[in-house]
Formats: structure tokens, sequence, C-alpha cells
């Protein structure tokens, strides 16, 4: 996997980025494509997209203080701009979005989902991002560089995330190990900040672009510690089988192909989770 | 309908004969029972068709470890806060009607403030009380101390979920016993005074029993609500019953399943407490009710026994049941 990340940082990487945001015209709508939406969809005219936006820089509130901002944001305005499509991107809870998407309030769900062959039985993913996972600790604090590092230490984690299960994958090698880890699962990645900057963990685990951001946001008081580890593929979350699944995953594929893509991570600051082959359901784990 | 042409027949008629008294039809009542039976057999036809409950699902977490883990520390955290909220509950009162003002005067400032603040933001902050004291110590006030302890060792986020829903509920609690006990006669105390007991001793022996009748109903509605509340834990990562299936369902995005899933178990368990409250009530009515309230299986009883009970030949038998 690391492979096919540094092949695309290689073949993209060099378009130009100013560090602005794709302006609306950058993207027009593709005949071929949007001609897959289903009539249903095409008729409504318009794309509701759900997002948890506590997840900075993938979704966050933007300073306005109610829109939805982010590279998940931004992403599925392009997709929008795709298929002719309007788009309007609502803050939802994680609760909220999968009932949603079964109930047609939301018509996506774009908010750094994971996709995992588990999930897939519910919803369908187009997947568009390789998150890897990193440690951060406070200024100070204990240098923890590997899942095997966590022993002996309290761990934070936001509910639902991969580093969750992956710390709950680790425990009982630790316990063995005779120093057992304290798990730590919050609603959301605030929570997981609180408790670090109080000392009620030791080290906090999340998706990299997010740490990464986070410790840009604390002014010194937190730190990355080692190096990101291990991959998961995000999706965006479509209902099963609405016929929705075909016409996103060209939309993905044309994004990447005519450049935006990686013009929207660069805007972000996470060119390094960029992947070049969508596809829908890929995870196999 | 019916009675008034009875008693038309009845007072018209020249020679007395024996009345032939027809119960009262209700062909509304029939009616509404059957439109309420039919409503029942659509929904309960729709629950166990509509594939989207995915019955299945919610079987098989329903007796899963971590559902039932969930479970367990639900009901501790609501028997637990609820103890510490009536015990503090009646203090706070007992303060609040203290002749003493710096007394009624603390109590009036405890009850204003935990009524005044979020019961989240108390939770989050005895959870992250590290923040602003890292570490706690005992010892003289102002002097030197003599135990330490890291208050992060001290308040896991169990005992920072009990401390903040029991002094929360004490504060409730407080305004709940004061109104029970400001509901006595004050004859009974004065009585009381003239037998010669002591202010305490009238307070446990005269006012609370009876005060009790009118704590009760409010007490078990804060226990139901206390059951709910509870939930509010999860902000702290204590695993309670709503918490564990959202860890659940956040891996395996079964979201209402497990959702109905964890309302089915507060629904039994507010049942039970429900049972338990009217049994309490129905203790402490003995003074004040001629006759006690009929348990359910005594209700029951006395409907089946009514049904087989012949017609009454008169209508004056009628008020003997």
């Amino acid at each position: 996997m690391s492979l096919v990340i540094a092949l695309v940082g290689a073949g993209c990487g060099s378009g130009s980025s100013t560090g602005t945001a794709p302006s609306a015209s950058a993207v027009g709508k593709v005949g071929s494509i949007a001609d897959q939406v289903p009539a249903a969809v095409k008729a409504k005219g318009t794309l509701t997209v759900a997002a948890d936006a506590t997840y900075a820089p993938n979704e966050f509130i933007g300073p306005d203080g109610h829109t939805v901002v982010g590279m998940d944001a931004d992403l599925a305005k392009a997709i929008g701009q795709v298929l002719g499509l309007k788009i309007n991107v609502v803050n939802a809870t994680f609760d909220t979005i999968i009932p949603g998407l079964a109930s047609g309030k939301y018509d996506l769900g774009i908010s750094s989902f994971t996709d995992t062959v588990e999930r897939q039985q519910t919803v369908d993913f187009v997947t568009y991002f390789l998150a890897g996972t990193s440690f951060y600790v406070k200024a100070g604090g204990p240098g923890i560089a590997s899942l095997a590092g966590l022993c002996g230490h309290k761990v934070a984690v936001e509910k639902g995330t991969t580093q969750a299960a992956d710390a709950q994958a680790q425990a009982p090698k630790c316990t063995s190990a005779g120093s057992p880890v304290t798990i730590e699962i919050f609603n959301d990645q605030n929570e997981v900040n609180l408790a670090l900057s109080s000392g009620r963990a030791d080290v906090a685990m999340a998706d990299s672009p997010v740490a990464a951001y986070q410790v840009k946001q604390s002014n010194g008081t937190f730190k990355l510690s080692g190096k990101e580890y291990g991959t998961a593929p995000y999706g965006i979350a479509i209902p099963k089988n609405n016929g929705m699944a075909k016409p996103i995953l060209a939309a993905v594929d044309h994004l990447m192909a005519d450049g935006t893509y990686m013009k929207i991570l660069d805007k972000w600051g996470i060119q390094g989770g960029a992947i070049s082959n969508p596809k829908i359901n890929g995870a196999t784990s | 309908m019916t009675t008034q042409q009875t008693t038309q027949a009845a007072g018209s008629a020249a020679p007395p004969e024996e009345i032939k008294a027809v119960p009262v039809r209700h062909p509304g009542r029939w009616l509404s029972a059957a439109v309420v039976l039919v409503l029942v057999a659509m929904f309960v036809h729709t629950l166990l068709t509509n594939p989207r409950f995915e019955w299945d699902v919610i079987g098989s977490y329903f007796f899963s470890s971590r559902v039932l883990d969930g479970l367990a520390i639900t009901i501790l955290l609501t028997v637990v806060a609820m103890a510490i909220g009536i015990v503090l509950g009646v203090i706070l009162a007992v303060m609040r009607l203290s002749a003493n003002p710096l007394l009624s005067g603390t109590s009036w400032v405890y009850i204003w403030f935990f009524r005044g603040t979020p019961i989240l933001v108390q939770l989050l902050f005895w959870f992250n009380l590290a923040f602003l004291y890292p570490r706690i110590s005992l010892g003289v006030p102002f002097g030197p101390s003599f135990l330490h302890a890291d208050a992060n060792s001290l308040i896991t986020p169990l005992a920072a979920a009990i401390l903040g829903l029991g002094l929360n509920e004490g504060a409730y609690m407080a305004e709940i016993v004061r109104a029970g006990i400001l509901s006595v006669d004050h004859g009974q105390v004065d009585a009381a005074q003239a037998l010669g007991m002591s202010r305490s001793l009238t307070l446990r022996r005269i006012i609370l029993p009876q005060a009790m009748r009118v704590i009760i109903p409010p007490t078990g509605n804060e226990t139901i609500s206390m059951l709910k509340t509870s939930s509010l834990a999860s902000v702290i990562t204590v695993t309670e019953l709503l918490y564990a299936v959202q860890l659940i369902y956040a891996v395996n995005f079964k979201t209402i399943p497990l959702l109905i899933t964890a309302s089915i178990w507060y629904l039994i368990i507010t049942s039970i407490l429900t049972t338990g409250q009217y049994y309490v009530e129905r203790h402490y009515a003995r003074g004040a009710a001629r006759e006690l309230p009929p348990t359910p299986w005594q209700r029951i009883r006395r409907i089946l026994f009514t049904v087989h009970a012949p017609l009454p030949a008169s209508p004056t038998q009628h008020k003997d049941q």
C-alpha cells in the first residue's frame, strides 16, 4: 500500500498548487458520467451530503459557525459539479448518518468513514483516500511510537475509528505481556484532546491528517510521537443498491484524472493519503 | 338512554312489578375497543414482518456480554447515584428549613448551583478535575497535608460519573423532600412538641413518615429519569448501556437495531422500577388511606371475579362491590 502512495505522490504531486480552493469553474459537468445518475436523483437535482463536522481538517465547521468545510466537503462539491448536481453538505452526528442514508434523509455520507467489510453489509463505499494512524502525546509526555508501545499506558481514541479497533486488538497482547493498556473511547475528537491535556490519557491516536492538524492547533501543547502506521481506506458511504455508487466512482475517477483531487488534498495539506485507484467496496478486511 | 327508559317505565306503571334492570349498553366502548385492537394488531404485524427492524441483529446482541455489561453499569450508576441523591436531598432539605441562616443559606447555594448548571458540564468537570487540581491532598485546612493522590487515579471515570450524577440529583431531591416536609400539617409538630418530643425525634418519627407519601411519587420519577440520564456518562467514557450499543454500531453501522436493543432493556428496567414504586407507595399509604389500593394481582382477581358474578338484580347491589 505504501508503494501505491509513493507512486501517486511522484505522479501527481508535481501538479502546481497555490493553496487556494479549487474554483467552481474548475470542474465542469461531464455528460457521460452525469447520464449514469438514476432518474429520480436527477429530478431532485440536489445531493444532500452528511458529515460529522468534528474531524478537522477532513470535516469541520468553518469560521462562519455553520458551514461544513474541509477536504470531504470540497470533494463532495467537486463530485456534484461532475454529476451536474447541487451539493448540500449538512452537519450530522455520526449516530444519525447511517440511519439517515437508509431512510433517504441523506444521499451520501462523506465523513472520513473507513471502508470495512463489516460496514459494507449496510452501505456501499467508494474509496477515495488512505489514512494512516498517528500517535500524539502531551509535550514532554512518553515517547510512544507503536501499538506495542501502548502497553502500560492510557490511550484515548474516538469511538468507531480504526484506532479504537487497533487499540482493542492490542489490549490482550499487553495484558499477556503483564503490562495492560487502558483504553478510553470518547464520543468525539474534542473529548480525546481534553483527556490528553488533563492527563486522563498519556497518548491519543487519530488518523494522521487529523492528528497533524490537532498538534498544529494546540500551540505546542501536543506533539506527534513516532511515525504513522497502517492504512485505512476512507469511503464515501452510499445507500445500498440505489444506483449512485457507479456514477460516484466515475466522478471520483474523473477528479483524480483532471487534477482537482490533488488540488483539494494539497489545499488541506494531506497529499500523503492520495490514492489513484478508487473502488466500490474496496476494503478486504 | 336505557336507564332513562327504565326509570320512566317504573314511574308510570300502576301495578308495582319487579324491576327488570338491563345493564347499560356501551356500543361506543365496544367500537373504540375494536379500533384499538385493529391498530394494535397492525402495529404488531409490522413489527414482525418489516425486515428493516432486523430482529435477528437485535436478538444476537440482546444478551451479548457487551450489552449486559453496559446494563450492569447503568443499573449500578442509577442505584448509587439515587442513593447519594436521596441521602443528600434529605440533609439539604432539613438544612434549608433550618432556623440557622448559615445552614439554610449553604443549602440554598448548593441547590442553586447544581440545578443551575447542565449535568453534562458537571460530568465533564468532575472527569477533568485534574485539569484544575492535578493533585488532591488531605490535611489540616491551610496547614500541612498528609495524604496526596493524583486526581486522575483518585477519580476514575466511574467515580466521576457517580459524583456528577449523585451530587446533581441531591439538589433535585432536596426540593422534593422539602415539598414533602412542608406538606405535613403543622399541627402534627405542635402535637409532637406537646408530647415532649425533641426536634430531631419529631422529624424522624412524625414528619418524615408522613412526608414520604408526597415524596415517593416524584422520587420514583427521578429514579426512572436517572436510569436514562446515566447515559450522559458516555461523554466521560463510562460504558453504560447506551454507550455500549453506540460503540458496537459505530463499528458495524447497525444503528437502529442496536438502539432498539438498548430501548427494550430500558423499558424492562423501567417496568421493574414502576412496580417497585407501586409497592413502596402502597406501604406508605397505610396511614392515610382507609383501604390500601389493590396490588396488581388482587386487581386481576377482582376483574375475573366481577365478570363471572351473576348480573345484579337491583341497581343498588352494584355499590357493594
